[in-house]
Formats: structure tokens, C-alpha cells, sequence
């Protein structure tokens, strides 16, 4: 009979973060112990709940004792342990031993649930108490219930809304949603989402640039939307930084002018709204302060404070990092407003307004260009450099603003290589593999020439291969031959890679498998340094000659205006000739003479074929 | 009628006094918050149970803006709590607190939002919250988890009401200038001018070279003092070579590359007397 099994750790508020760790791991972790996933998790900041199916009985389990040839030595022993006496021991592939019902329940119970409290792991944990666990925050009650039983070592009662209902009594798994629905607390993560997304549709065109609604979901039990607004003379204010004031530490979403929405736990709406308008207003009053302070100070003197802001302990300080900026965007070809939003691009650093409110770099020193008469492709670029700030987020829009971008992407994986910070597994708390997406794309959907140079040893390599999964529709054995190909830009590696990767397999086939023999052949003997077209003599390994003479230049010229599917086109003509070689010429002669030069073409046709890339990446 | 400035700092004291909390006054130097105080930063080491009340007068020199900003000041006011080890319900008793300083819990939205804490000049960090009231944060709630680089051997729990954001939510003020300090005497009365110098002071007048000579001075002083194995006073060199640094910092002498030494300095400073004063408490 499948019973209904409550388990609830009750903690003081949780950061929504270990809430989604948690929320994460106990699918996995009641499968382990009760042998099946939760029906439902009930998560949020006070408590981390499953309700669960379990059968009555753990499963029948054979237990393994001594072999039987040991009987007379053994077997007493073991009988006793297992409360059996010798003559009940069962006898399976020459081992005697019991046959176990398994346990009810209720005994194993409170150890399976013990380890799912202890199994859990999180990114950042606490001790409080001598206890021994460690956990986000301080655990303060567990509570259990198996239908309606108790659980051994764990309470049956729940904390409710923290300031309008105390302890509650829970009588049963079943009630435990109902019963905390009318101790003031939505338990029900889901539920208390669309609680919220259907308080803020009502109240109109809300905004979440920050993306906070993730978090505001587990920092209330009972959410309760409400609507405020602010004195209009704010409004003078950047756009962005009222948002970034609303959203950056009170979690307030913008409903446009000088309204905006929060979501609170509870209390009296009109006492509530009234504290939180006074608050927001005294941060926008402050912020109105600190902005004409900054704008007051004007970019270029807050450019000139860049020497005493370090960049990256060890990499220098902003000031250091702007003149590489500005080499860089020399070196992607900027124009005049790229070289001046690089050498303002990091102003904002110094901006009393970032220290206060960090997202806002980028935008506001955009601003402060702006308001300092700069043109508005620098003040423009200033804003984009930050792009593509996700996997799939949007380029920068001008020109300025893309190599600026891929200037400032290009320093920071620069930097934290050297410094040894790279991304591993799933690790990457700098970003670089966001930085490294968004160079590749910088370079392909932007169109910007990026000098490979400019991405030596493991930075080029990380980059590069970012291509493998960024370039849907090619194989990575494409990018990996393509990215040995001499091309002399990022992007030249992708649009080759695509070149390779159209070629029509049987036309690839003849030269694949010829670059394959050539380059085995032509490695393992000595070939002659230059060929000697006196010593050719069979007609297959003329033309071989002859079509290698015209498709070099011809593969040459077209990398040379980047025609890949030229390059590959050409290169693919030596297919049949190469086909024909290796059917009608017998490259190890007996002459030695002979057959170093054949060796010596084999070694040229790989040559002239190893402009596209390492062909043998290829699988066949 | 809300409590004003002086009355609610009774409260809060009488509060945690009939909790049994020692109600200690200020430290004699300056400090950058109420957690640098040795009854807090050298209490909360060691196995030994303490719990105490102060108020402290926190000097953030580079905070300053002449009076003139309505939220920033180069001095302000802590309340500080500290419950060792932290008692299982110590967040209802604070809470209690609130309802005792007049906020009605039920009526008002109050919650505890994530904000860990780390002390890089005292090698220290710890996790907790920082508690709203309808959105105004009014205290920071801390687990010490290390202090001077130790993992502590009981932890404490770290109440630290923010005295003038508290008060302006109580009555109902935008500025902490207009707070009513005692009848018939706003806080702008007792402290406008107090910011405007000290601004002046910390950003254009301090004395570099004099300031530079002291923290050097602090630091040998703090070893020699270490070396008697008098960690009390040398302490205080810690604390006073911690201000000379912020004053440093503020009046613009210390270089970005600098500042990341001068911090690694103190911090060893603290340290070491933490090691000092564990190593003390253990023989005595």
C-alpha cells in the first residue's frame, strides 16, 4: 500500500539561490532514499519540503553470508546476527544466507531522511550550532508526517507566516498544503509565481531588466503586489538609473514613468507602500546626488582617476587596461570613435554612481560621454561594449560598438589566462565562456575582422573552439580542421569550417582520402627535397602535376578574398586526378630515384590541400 | 508619537539589557563599526559565553559629503548586539526588538534578505541578512563564521541596527538631518557642521605624511606589543592603524595597488592577536 510521506526542513530565510540548489537536488536524492521522486516540492525561503508516494515495506533483499563450504565455522554467527537459527539459512550459488522482508517503513524511515537533510549540497554553507551540519542558514525544525504517523526524530508540527501565525500543527502528509494555506504561507513555488506574474499583469506594462522575479519568488511566503509610485521631478533622471535603482537592491519592477510594482510578504498595504515609496525615493534623491557629482566631475576627469581603480589584482588598474584597449581597437582597425570610446570606455569605473550601483556600468558612462558633447557613435559604442552580454543576447549595433566589444573581450580572456583564471567544468565565475561566445559571434554574425594573432596559445584555442557547438550546422570535426588552416582571422575560421562541411560528401571523399595517404606515405619515407619533373613517367602522376599547378594558386587566390567555397571548390577538382594516381601508379617504386619524387608530389598535394585545414580532423 | 532619536536608543538598550546583555558604551577610538570593538571582534573568539549591548559612532572618512548629501555621512550611529552563542530564537527576540522601539510587525512588511558579511582588514566573514522594514533597511543580522582567520569555536550572533536609518523609518523622515534627536533638537543641529569640517578634514586637510608615519608607527607597535603577549593593547594599535588607513584611503594617498597591502597588513595585525588572545584566554 503506497502511504503519502511529508518531509519539510523549516530554516530561517534561505537565499533564493540555495533554494534552487535544494530545489535541484531532492528529486534525485528522495529517489536515492525513498526510491521515488517527490510528488510535489514545496520550496521557498523558510522551508524545503517534499511530499512523496512510498510503499509501506522496503523491498525483499537477499543478504549474502559466508560461503558453504564454511557451514560449521560460519554459519552460527551469522544465523544469530540475522536472528535466524542455522537450519531456516537458505543456500543461493554456494553461499548460505537470509532471506529479508525488508524493513517496515517506519524504521528505516528516519535514517533515509536524515540522509536526504545531510545529502543536500550547497554553494555556500554555515554552521550554527555544535550539530555538526552545515547549511545556508540555520535549521530550525524538521517536520514528518507518514500519512497521518509521526516520524521518529522529527516533529509534526510547522512554523506559519512568520509575524501573522506561530506554530501550527500538521495532522497528516495530506493536509500539510492546506494547513500552511491558512497559516498565511503559499508553499508552493509555482503557485506563488503566477501569484505574483498575475499581480503584476494587472497593474499594467511591468519591466524586469535585471531579472529579479527569479529571486523575488522565494523572498516572500505569501506575496502580496503592490503598486507605488515617485515624485515626477525624479524623472530627470536617466531612464536607467531610476530602473537600476528600483531593481538593483529593492527588487522593484518598473511600470513605466514614475510608477513601478514590488511584491512584500505581508502587512498593510497602504503602511507598506507609503515605507517603500520613502525608501525608493531617498535612493533616487541620493542617486540624483551622486549622478551630478559624477556629471559635475565630467568623463574625462573620471577617466583621469582610472590609475588608482584596480582593473584585476596582478593585470593593473583601469588606467593600464584602457591604454591595451586602446592598442586593441587600433589593431581591429577602429576608426576615430572607437579609439575615443575606448579611451573612455572605462570612466565609469570612477563614477561614484557604479560604485553605488555596478549594472550601471556601460550605460551611464555612455551618458556622461553624451552629456559631455561627445558624438554620438562614441557615446554609443561606450554603452555597447559590454555586448553580447549572454550566449544569444543581441551584437552591438554600430560598428564602433562591436570592435570596441571584441576589444574589451579580447583584454579579459587575455588577462585571465595569463592569471591562470580559466573556466573549468562548469565553473566560470569571470565569464570568459560568455566572452569567448561573444567574440566568435563578433566575428561572424558581426562581420568584424579579428586577427588571430591577437589570440595566441590557449586563448585562440578557447575561443576557437567555442565554434564547436556556436556553429549549429557544422560537424566539430569541420572546426577542428578549419582552425588549422592558416586563414588569418576568427571568422575565416567559421565561414571555412561551413565551406568544408557544404562540400558534397563524394566529392570530399577523393581528396580526404588522398591528404590521408599522402600525408602517411609522404611522413614514414624520405622524399626527395624538390620534385624533378624528369623523373615522372607515368601519365597519373603528370596530371597530378599539372592540376596541382593550377588549383595552388587558385586555392591561394581565393583565401586571399576569403572565397571559401572557392578555395574548397578548387581543392575539390584535384579529387578525380588524385583518384586516378593512387589506381595507376605505384608510388613505392623499386628506383629509389622514383619514388622519393612521388613521394616528395604525395607530400606537395598535401601541402596545397592543407591551406583548407587538417583534413584528417575529418573522420570517413 | 514615534520615539525620538535618544528615546529609542533607551529602548533598544533597556531591550537587551533585560536580556541579559552587559550594556557597554562606545570604544575610546575610532572605529569603522561597531564589529571592530574588542567586545565584539576579541569576544566573540574563544568557547566563552558573552552577551552585550553598545551603541558606537562608526567613522567612514571617505563616506563624507560635507553635510550637503541627505543619506551619507563620514560618522554615524550603530547599535550593536551581540548574543554568544546565538540563542535558537534570536531572531524573535529580535524581532521583538522592533515591536519594542514601536514597529508593528503585522502591520509592517518586515523581511530578512541574504547579505553576507566579510571583514577583509579583520580576516573575518560571516552569513546573514540585512532586515527590512517596508523596504528600508534597518539592521544587519550576521553568523560569524571566522574571525581573524579562525574558524570561531562558538558562533555568535551579530545584531547591528543601522541607529539613523531605523529612526527616520520610525519618524517617518526623509533625512537623518531632520530626525528629532531629543525634544526641541534635531540630529542636523547636533551634527551638521561636525560633517562639513571632517568632510573637509578627511578629503583636503589630513596630513599625509604624518598619517603614513603613524600607521607605520602603529603597526611596529602593535608587534612589540604582541611580543609581550599583550594583545589587548596591541589591539588597539590594530584599530588605530585600521582608521589611519581608511583616512588614507579617503584623503586619496593610498594607489589602487597599494590599498590591496595596506589591507593585507592590518589583517595580519588582526590575526595574529586573535591568535594571541585565544592562545591567552586557553592558558589562563
Amino acid at each position: 500500500m503506497a502511504k503519502l510521506l511529508l518531509l519539510e526542513i523549516g530554516c530561517e530565510e534561505l537565499p533564493a539561490a540555495s533554494v534552487y540548489e535544494a530545489e535541484a537536488q531532492l528529486p534525485v536524492l528522495s529517489e536515492r532514499q525513498l526510491g521515488a521522486k517527490p510528488d510535489q516540492l514545496l520550496v521557498g525561503p523558510r522551508r524545503l519540503a517534499i511530499l512523496v508516494s512510498v510503499e509501506e515495506q522496503t523491498g525483499e533483499q537477499w543478504i549474502k553470508g559466508p560461503p558453504v563450504s564454511l557451514r560449521e565455522k560460519a554459519a552460527e554467527g551469522f544465523a544469530k546476527r540475522h536472528g535466524v537459527s542455522v537450519d531456516d539459512l537458505e543456500e543461493r550459488d554456494g553461499f548460505l544466507g537470509v532471506v529479508s522482508l525488508g524493513e517496515p517503513l517506519s524504521e528505516a524511515l528516519p535514517g533515509q531522511l536524515d540522509a536526504i537533510v545531510r545529502g543536500l549540497r550547497f554553494g555556500k554553507t554555515m554552521r550554527w550550532d555544535d550539530s555538526g551540519l552545515r547549511f545556508p542558514r540555520p535549521v530550525r525544525w524538521t517536520c514528518a508526517r507518514l500519512d497521518a504517523d509521526p516520524v521518529e526524530g522529527h516533529g509534526t508540527t510547522t512554523q506559519g507566516h512568520r509575524f501573522t501565525h506561530g506554530e501550527v500543527d500538521v495532522p497528516s502528509a495530506e493536509a500539510y498544503v492546506e494547513t500552511l494555506r491558512s497559516a498565511g504561507v503559499e508553499p508552493d513555488p509555482a503557485e506563488r509565481q503566477r501569484l505574483i506574474g498575475e499581480g503584476l499583469d494587472a497593474l499594467g506594462e511591468w519591466r524586469d531588466p535585471l531579472r529579479k522575479l527569479r529571486e523575488v519568488i522565494h523572498l516572500v511566503e505569501q506575496p502580496l503586489v503592490l503598486e507605488g509610485s515617485f515624485d515626477e521631478r525624479f524623472l530627470s533622471l536617466p531612464a536607467a538609473v531610476i530602473e537600476t535603482a528600483m531593481q538593483s537592491h529593492q527588487r522593484y519592477f518598473p511600470l513605466g514613468e514614475n510608477r513601478f510594482a514590488f511584491v512584500a510578504n505581508g502587512g498593510d498595504p497602504d503602511v507598506v507602500r507609503r515605507g517603500n515609496e520613502n525608501v525608493l525615493e531617498g535612493r533616487l534623491d541620493d542617486a540624483s546626488f551622486t549622478f551630478e557629482r559624477d556629471v559635475n566631475a565630467g568623463i574625462d576627469e573620471l577617466a583621469g582617476r582610472l590609475g588608482s581603480i584596480v582593473y584585476f589584482a596582478e593585470a593593473g588598474t583601469f588606467a593600464d587596461k584602457t591604454q591595451r584597449l586602446v592598442a586593441l581597437v587600433d589593431r581591429l582597425g577602429g576608426g576615430d570613435a572607437s579609439l575615443e570610446a575606448a579611451r573612455l570606455a572605462k570612466a565609469d569605473q570612477a563614477a561614484e554612481l557604479v560604485r553605488e550601483f555596478p549594472d550601471l556600468e556601460g550605460e551611464i558612462g555612455a551618458e556622461y560621454a553624451r552629456l559631455a558633447g561627445y558624438p554620438e557613435a562614441v557615446s554609443a559604442a561606450i554603452a555597447e561594449q559590454y555586448l553580447p552580454d549572454s550566449a544569444g543576447g543581441p551584437l552591438p549595433e554600430t560598428e564602433p560598438g562591436r570592435v570596441l566589444a571584441a576589444a574589451d573581450k579580447i583584454d579579459a580572456l587575455t588577462v585571465s589566462f595569463s592569471l591562470g583564471h580559466k573556466p573549468t567544468g562548469s565553473r566560470d565565475p569571470f565569464g570568459l565562456r560568455r566572452a569567448a561566445i561573444g567574440l566568435d559571434r563578433l566575428a561572424t554574425e558581426g562581420g568584424l575582422t579579428i586577427p588571430r594573432e591577437l589570440l595566441p596559445g590557449q586563448v585562440g584555442e578557447f575561443v576557437e573552439e567555442r565554434f564547436e557547438g556556436l556553429l549549429r550546422d557544422v560537424p566539430v570535426e569541420f572546426v577542428r580542421a578549419a582552425r588549422a588552416a592558416g586563414v588569418p582571422d576568427l571568422g575565416s575560421v567559421a565561414r571555412l569550417a561551413q565551406a568544408l562541411a557544404a562540400l558534397p560528401d563524394e566529392r570530399l571523399e577523393p581528396i580526404h582520402t588522398a591528404y590521408i595517404r599522402a600525408g602517411r606515405l609522404g611522413e614514414k619515407e624520405k622524399a626527395a627535397a624538390k620534385l624533378d619533373p624528369e623523373l615522372l613517367t607515368e601519365p597519373a602522376e603528370k596530371e597530378v602535376v599539372d592540376a596541382l599547378a593550377a588549383v595552388e594558386p587558385q586555392i591561394a587566390a581565393a583565401l586571399e578574398t576569403s572565397d571559401f567555397e572557392a578555395a574548397v571548390e578548387a581543392g575539390a577538382r584535384l579529387g578525380p586526378v588524385l583518384h586516378a594516381f593512387f589506381e595507376d601508379v605505384l608510388v613505392m617504386a623499386e628506383d629509389p630515384k622514383v619514388r622519393e619524387n612521388r613521394l616528395r608530389l604525395l607530400l606537395d598535394v598535401r601541402d596545397t590541400l592543407g591551406a583548407l585545414g587538417d583534413l584528417a580532423q575529418i573522420p570517413r | 508619537m514615534p520615539l525620538n532619536f535618544q528615546d529609542m536608543i533607551r529602548e533598544l538598550q533597556a531591550y537587551w539589557a533585560a536580556r541579559d546583555c552587559v550594556v557597554m558604551q562606545p570604544y575610546h577610538t575610532e572605529l569603522g563599526a561597531g564589529t571592530f570593538n574588542p567586545a565584539t571582534f576579541l569576544r566573540c573568539l574563544g568557547p566563552e559565553p558573552w552577551r552585550t549591548v553598545y551603541v558606537e559612532p562608526c567613522l567612514r572618512p571617505s563616506d563624507g559629503r560635507y553635510g550637503e548629501n541627505p543619506y551619507r555621512f563620514q560618522q554615524y550611529y550603530q547599535l550593536q548586539v551581540i548574543l554568544k552563542p546565538a540563542p535558537e530564537d534570536i531572531l524573535d527576540q529580535y524581532f521583538g526588538s522592533l515591536e519594542a522601539v514601536g514597529i508593528d510587525t503585522k502591520r509592517h512588511d518586515v523581511r530578512l534578505v541574504e547579505d553576507d558579511w566579510e571583514g577583509p582588514t579583520l580576516g573575518a566573514w560571516g552569513l546573514g541578512w540585512e532586515v527590512w522594514v517596508d523596504g528600508m533597511e534597518v539592521t544587519q543580522f550576521t553568523y560569524f563564521q571566522q574571525l581573524g582567520g579562525m574558524d570561531v569555536a562558538v558562533v555568535s550572533g551579530e545584531i547591528t541596527y543601522g541607529l539613523e536609518r531605523l529612526a527616520m523609518f520610525l519618524q517617518d523622515k526623509r533625512t537623518a538631518f531632520d530626525l528629532e534627536w531629543a525634544p526641541g533638537m534635531t540630529w542636523g543641529e547636533v551634527y551638521r557642521e561636525n560633517e562639513r569640517q571632517f568632510s573637509a578634514y578627511n578629503f583636503e586637510q589630513a596630513s599625509v605624511e604624518l598619517l603614513m608615519r603613524h600607521f607605520a608607527d602603529y603597526e611596529a607597535e602593535c608587534e612589540r606589543l604582541l611580543a609581550r603577549e599583550l594583545p589587548l593593547p596591541a589591539y588597539d594599535q590594530v584599530l588605530k592603524a585600521s582608521h589611519t588607513f581608511n583616512l588614507l584611503d579617503a584623503r586619496g594617498a593610498i594607489s589602487a595597488t597599494e590599498r590591496a597591502s595596506y589591507i593585507g597588513r592590518v589583517r595580519d595585525l588582526a590575526r595574529q592577536v586573535a591568535q594571541e588572545y585565544v592562545g591567552e584566554a586557553a592558558a589562563a
